[in-house]
């Protein structure tokens, strides 16, 4: 069972599609600027989640083989927080919140993308898509001045031969 | 209300911190430091190891805190760490604070143990820090 390509496929996308909504929105990340987008399993462990980034993290797994292609299904968790802007006193950090609400949709829309291998140089197109429902925004948690939402989405991919 | 009396730093809390670290421990502590990063894609998705640059700093003492109980939960470590030897690390990689350092440094490994930092704080004394106290988390093989 393979989700491998769907998983890096669907983070290129979101990666892709936020740099065009908000070029603005970057992250300095092992020495390099880049989206403000950022695989969690990939990166070395958070001791707290970065401000005004968003964190993708993979949880359940599903898999349905009574197809004539197989269907794997992954839960992502996407994970945002902020804290306003420094000139502002963090007063605006609700708005920023609703700024990094718009910019998820955008990035999710639409709802799908095309499967890449990307374990080849340049990635590989495959022969199915990668797609996912809408997402479920789950409530605002606010601990002192930081403000988090997490945002849950099914994202689907047909097995192809070789995954 | 600001602090004018006048004293100008000369280095003494630095030089006591570090004789008060060689005397009661004196060991070393290895900090792996992100190398540069291609960026591209495999990077960002863990197809491509990161590189790493190591870089020894001392004098450090390495104490255990308080264990708490929680099922499950790991060891917290304070790493006390030289101002001097830190200040020589970011000598060696021309980044320009400690803090730039600390957040390019992916572990901390202390005695052949890799741990994770969680937070730093620093000790000052007369305008300068003399001392690091890096709050640290045991790291599993597999972490770094």
């Amino acid at each position: 069972m393979g989700m491998q390509n769907a998983k890096d496929s669907f983070y290129v996308a979101l990666r892709g599609r936020l740099a065009a909504i908000n070029p603005e929105r970057t992250v300095l990340l092992r020495a390099v600027v880049r989206p403000g987008i950022v695989v969690e399993e990939a990166e070395a462990p958070f001791a707290q989640l970065p401000p005004d980034v968003f964190v993708l993290r993979w949880l359940g797994l599903g898999y349905d083989p009574d197809l004539p292609s197989a269907l794997v299904a992954e839960e992502a968790e996407i994970v945002y927080s902020t804290l306003g802007t420094q000139s502002f006193g963090g007063l605006d950090r609700g708005r920023a919140l609703t700024e990094m609400d718009r910019e998820l949709v955008a990035m999710l829309t639409p709802l799908q993308t095309p499967k890449l291998n990307y374990t080849a140089t340049p990635a590989a197109a495959m022969l199915t898509n990668v797609f996912w429902d809408e997402p479920v925004f789950g409530s605002v948690v606010a601990l002192r001045d930081r403000l988090t939402r997490s945002v849950r989405v099914v994202v689907y991919s047909y097995e192809e031969s070789g995954e | 209300m600001s602090d004018t009396a006048s004293r100008n730093p000369n280095g003494a809390a630095q030089m006591l911190a570090d004789a008060l670290l060689r005397t009661v421990a004196g060991a070393e502590a290895t900090l792996k430091v992100t190398g540069s990063n291609p960026g591209t894609d495999q990077s960002q998705l863990g197809l491509v190891a990161t590189t790493f640059a190591e870089v020894v700093v001392s004098p450090v003492v390495l104490r255990r805190l308080k264990p708490d109980w929680n099922e499950g939960g790991q060891s917290k470590w304070e790493l006390l760490v030289s101002a001097t030897g830190v200040q020589q690390a970011v000598d060696v990689f021309d980044v320009d604070s400690a803090k730039s350092l600390f957040a390019m440094t992916m572990a901390v490994t202390v005695a052949g143990q890799d741990y994770l930092i969680e937070s730093i704080a620093a000790n000052e004394a007369v305008g300068s820090v003399y001392l690091y106290r890096l709050l640290l988390r045991e790291a599993g093989g597999e972490a770094v």
